[in-house]
């Protein structure tokens, strides 16, 4: 068993993901199946200097500093859940949570 | 001759219109809806019909003959369209109307195709089953009972019961290839780069590939020419010109045909095992050199697939907050983490919810070594094993698709490590980015079985080629045992 | 004993760039909430972010300009948090290769003189949106008019003695990113944010427990924040007590710091290398090309100046400060003007029509021509003061300018005489006691004869002619 109860909470927070109590039971079982599962890499042979893959092209392309935005078919305000004076709108904030 | 190919010289040449193929399309997806087949989401007769006249207005205003002519698409609901909705089947999603069109999109449509309906899927791609969707499972078209693979079982489950001839898929870790596979349809993944990743939602975005199903290779053929080539939107798109289409083999003469002996394991599904049996002695009829082969590395890629995977999909599902779109959820009294817990917990379903914990899991403080990069360094050796291969004079690799055919709705969903299993055969080509394709050569008991040709990088027009002589050669709906 | 201070500076500068870091969005500042957006910086499904090339040929410049190292291949990464001003959930910043290392810069400290500090790392990233507390009633409203506003995060080494030396290298930096072109660095459009790290340690310890001061708005708060965590810091563990690690925001209002509430898990970031985005690879070429381009930056200028012109380190500084009085000086040198007088006159008069108008109003031959109205006598440094000001609207000669309102200095010995004669007249007293031996009267007599000129007398003419008078 690699995951207890304590690592759902935990990386439930992280994600902030709402877990019910019923349900914390069966997502320990079931993660644990899912890292066991994983977790045979960890018997694997990796040479140390082994470099990480990446993917695609082997160097971004740029885009050139123009204004041209892409346009929206529907405005923001239309998608948004709550919208107010252009803004969009969410519970307050806590001062104390406030990150620059 | 290919659907694609004959619905468009009919239109371009006037013996059909564009209007005639949208009613049809619209009789097609009536009958499907009343099957219960559950494959189509959203589609109308409204938008089907505005879209007759904008490409009998296009026909008539360009020069250059449309290459997709009056072709119907069914379009996964993971890849943004203007006038239907993209959920990526998904409560979260539900309604949401992108204001933006998928790069794939625009050019189908620029080419005289039609977004026939929008496919369902499993939710956010994550499943190889299509009963993930948060709008009920999709049913294989032959086989009520029996799942239709995913996580595009909608795209396979349409082109498979005739409804569209192609249609748009993704692959994260062989979700076109896998259904396309159960289904006894053409399905192919491009390499990654190919085609532009603008407009698909994210899954695991190293990995992800807007990929096609056809009748034939040759529907999926036209319709890649069509939607591959570079997109400045799109950072990983290689800066190639669109694949140009091949002239089909008849044989298979001067190519060398690999066979990894990692993918024919002794307990492999009797009626797979026969069926590719035969495809192999079609190749040497044909005129291949078969090798064996091996990819030692192989065996690792389900596990180094289902690490890598969900740690891209807890950080690409981040966005989903309730914040500027879609749904939210924990009432008006609520604090802001309340909000974000709740409309991201009720938002997704059970196995979008598990790969974002596992995901969010291996980057974590701790344990990023050892599952993240750990995964990121055997993605390497993966890839190596195929480059080797390539280099060592293998011009293609034959594998069976899937370990068994279509399972039966309901045998996996309690066993989430037996469903991502499903995938092992199909997952090595997505962790090293190479082009691969699903073939019907067979059937077992009547269910279909596909074999797959895993290409080096931006090899297609060979794969595509090669493929076409298999086509011809082996009639995929023959029983094999 | 006493404790010594140790800071090091997180200081994030906006790239002076017309669209955004991953999208073709407007950056430009003061725009209704909202308007700046598109697909990408909504982090709507599907969009994908390419990365701007003006930025990272600014985030180059910056980097070279700082001394650092630029590294051929850097990458992007996602550093993870939820909050609302952050569409993706993540930012997309760099970790693990960042694009600079190791550079450095000299700064004047104000208890230490010139001293070097390092640059541990130049970073590229992404700005968030802006978090509006006071708009909407109970509620927090959201701009994201800034997300994706492209940043330079540069992190100096904990090189940094005291409050005002951690001053005087954001004023070094602003001055060296301004010179380079790359940013504007103004703190009012949030184009220039700094964070601070302070611990405190007797000389020759190991480093004490790092605080982290947050939130401030102006080179005067982050001295006085820190100042005010220095003292926190000091008071606790004279006190007996111990520095635990705590997010300190400052609040300029009432001058004070206060803890922000950490939740556990708000550190752990998950960073990973950005799967949208191939590395980010510069060609050698290139880069050399960048380093060419760098313009004189301001310790260069500093030095030239003083070889150059034989002006003080201090007057050179000054100068350095604002490049447009640097350049002024330099043009009222080349006008002719000797370089002592110019930078006089440039750090005085100069210097405050620019603070006023932020312009150069007198040019500089005008300037260099006054000044040898008042080399020559022709007019009193007093009164060519009050010149400069008329010439700051009246495009007339300042001779002419002189002239016209009498300020040209008297030398003629026949009225120098006349007002000499009336004022001993005026004074038989002090003539007297001079005449006994009060030679210091003489001062007296020349501020007089002046007063009675209206200053236009030529201090120079009335010495000898009231020695004469005085003594015959
Ligand atoms: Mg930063
Ligand atoms: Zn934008």
């Amino acid at each position: 068993m690699s995951i207890g109860r304590d690592d759902v909470l935990h990386v439930a927070r992280l994600a902030e993901l709402k877990v019910a109590e019923h349900e914390v039971a069966p997502l320990v079982k079931q993660l644990n199946g899912i890292v066991d599962f994983v977790a045979q890499l960890a018997a694997a042979d990796v040479p140390v200097d082994t470099p990480e893959f990446t993917v695609g092209p082997v160097r971004a392309s740029l885009r050139a500093d123009v204004v041209a935005p892409e346009p929206l078919a529907r405005s923001a305000e239309r998608m948004a859940p709550d919208w107010q004076d252009g803004f969009y709108v969410v519970p307050r904030l806590g001062h104390q949570e406030i990150e620059s | 001759m290919s659907a694609v190919r004959h619905i468009s010289e009919a239109v371009r040449s006037g013996r059909t219109t564009a209007r005639r193929a949208t009613l049809h399309a619209e009789e097609l997806l009536r009958r499907a809806d009343a099957k219960g087949l559950n494959a189509a989401l959203d589609w109308s007769p409204e938008y089907l019909g505005s879209e007759a006249g904008r490409i009998e207005r296009a026909a008539r205003s360009t020069r250059q003959a449309l290459p997709l002519a009056g072709v119907p698409v069914a379009v996964k609901d993971n890849i943004a369209t203007l006038d239907l909705p993209t959920t990526c089947a998904s409560r979260i999603l539900d309604g949401y109307i992108s204001p933006f069109e998928a790069t794939a999109v625009t050019r189908l449509r620029a080419a005289g195709a039609f977004v026939a309906c929008k496919a369902n899927m499993d939710e956010f791609a994550m499943g190889s089953s299509t009963e993930w969707s948060a709008f009920g499972r999709v049913q294989h078209p032959d086989f009520p009972d029996r799942v239709p693979g995913g996580s595009s079982g909608g795209s396979a489950a349409l082109v498979a019961a005739g409804v569209t001839p192609v249609a748009l898929g993704s692959e994260t870790g062989g979700s076109v290839r896998q259904p396309a596979s159960f289904c006894g349809v053409v399905g192919v993944k491009p390499t990654y780069g190919r085609v532009s990743r603008y407009g698909l939602v994210a899954f695991g975005s190293s990995l992800d590939c807007i990929s096609v199903f056809g009748e034939k290779v040759d529907d999926a053929a036209r319709v890649l020419s069509v939607i591959s080539g570079h997109d400045p939107h799109d950072a990983t798109s290689a800066e190639l010109p669109p694949l140009s289409l091949a002239t089909p083999r008849t044989d298979l003469k001067g190519l060398t045909i690999g066979l990894p002996e990692e993918f024919f394991p002794a307990d492999l599904h009797p009626g797979v095992k026969a069926a590719l049996d035969h495809a192999i002695e079609q190749a040497k009829a044909l005129g291949a050199t078969v090798r064996r082969v091996s990819l030692p590395h192989a065996k690792y890629s389900v596990p180094t697939y289902y690490i890598v995977n969900p740690a891209e999909a807890a950080a690409n599902l981040a966005r989903f907050d309730g914040v500027r779109y879609g749904k939210r959820d924990g009432g008006s009294q609520v604090d802001l983490p309340g909000l974000y817990r709740a409309t991201r917990g009720t938002g997704f379903g059970p196995e979008v919810r598990r790969r974002i914990l596992v995901g969010t899991y291996v980057l974590s403080a701790g344990y990023a070594d050892q599952y993240y990069h750990k995964a990121m360094k055997m993605r390497t050796l993966i890839t190596r094993d195929f480059t080797d291969a390539f280099s060592a004079g293998i011009d293609l690799l034959l594998t069976p698709t899937t370990p068994t055919p279509a399972f039966k709705a309901g045998d996996k969903t309690e066993d989430p490590v037996a469903m991502y299993l499903a995938d092992i055969f199909v997952a090595g080509a997505s962790l090293a980015g190479l082009p691969a394709l699903s073939l019907p050569v067979g059937r077992s008991e009547g269910l279909p079985i596909g074999m797959q040709l895993i290409a080096p990088a931006f090899a297609e027009a060979k794969m595509l080629a090669a493929a076409a002589a298999f086509e011809a050669a082996i009639d995929g709906r023959r029983e094999v045992r | 004993m006493t404790w010594e201070t140790v800071i090091g500076l997180e200081v994030h500068v906006q790239l002076k760039t017309r669209s955004k870091m991953f999208c073709g969005c407007a950056t430009s500042f003061g725009d209704p909430p909202n308007t700046n957006v598109c697909p990408v910086c909504l982090a709507l499904p599907g969009a994908l972010p390419v990365p701007n090339a003006e930025a990272i040929r600014l985030a180059a410049l910056a980097s070279y300009a700082l001394g650092c190292t630029v590294h051929a291949t850097s990458v992007f990464a996602r550093k993870h948090y939820f909050y609302p001003d952050l569409p993706k959930g993540y930012q997309i910043s760099q970790y693990d290769r960042p694009l600079a290392t190791g550079g450095q810069i000299e700064i004047d400290s104000p208890e230490r003189g010139r001293v070097r500090i390092g640059i541990t790392r130049l970073h590229v990233e992404e700005d968030s949106g802006k978090s509006v507390h006071d708009r909407v009633p109970g509620k927090t409203a959201i701009d994201l008019n800034r997300a994706g506003v492209p940043l330079a995060e540069i992190v100096s080494e904990p090189d940094l003695r005291s409050p005002a030396e951690a001053r005087a290298y954001l004023t070094a930096i602003k001055q060296i990113l301004v010179a380079a072109g790359v940013s504007d660095c103004s703190m009012e459009e949030g184009s220039l944010r700094v964070d601070g790290n302070i611990s405190i340690r007797r000389p020759g310890e190991p480093l004490g427990t790092k605080t982290e001061v947050k939130n401030v708005n102006s080179f005067s708060y982050i001295e006085k924040a820190l100042e005010i965590e220095r003292g926190r810091q000091v008071a606790l563990l004279e006190g007996g007590g111990r520095v635990e690690q705590v997010t300190q925001l400052y609040d300029s209002s009432t001058n004070t710091l206060r803890p922000m509430r950490s939740k556990e898990d708000s550190k752990d970031y998950r960073y990973f290398p950005d799967p949208d985005l191939p590395p980010l690879v510069l060609d050698p070429i290139w880069l050399a090309q960048r380093k060419d381009e760098l313009p004189e930056l301001p310790d260069q200028k500093r030095r030239r100046l003083m070889e150059r012109y034989g002006i003080p380190a201090q007057d050179a500084g000054v100068l350095v400060g604002e490049a447009a009085l640097a350049d002024h000086f330099e043009a009222v040198v080349t006008a002719g003007a000797e370089g002592k007088l110019a930078a006089n006159w440039v750090m005085t008069e100069a210097r405050t029509v620019w603070n006023e108008s932020g312009g150069i109003e007198v040019s500089a031959p005008r300037l260099a021509a006054l000044i040898a109205l008042v080399q020559g006598g022709t007019v009193s440094h007093q009164s060519a003061r009050k010149v400069y000001t008329l010439l700051r609207t009246d495009p007339a000669d300042p001779k002419v300018v002189a002239e016209r309102l009498g300020l040209v200095q008297v030398g003629d010995s026949d009225q120098l005489g006349h007002w000499i004669d009336e004022v001993l007249a005026t004074f038989p007293a002090e003539v007297a006691r001079y005449k006994g031996g009060e030679q210091k009267l003489i001062g007296f007599f020349t501020g007089q004869v002046m007063k009675k000129s209206g200053g236009k007398a030529d201090p120079k003419g009335v010495g000898p002619l009231l020695a004469r008078r005085l003594g015959g």
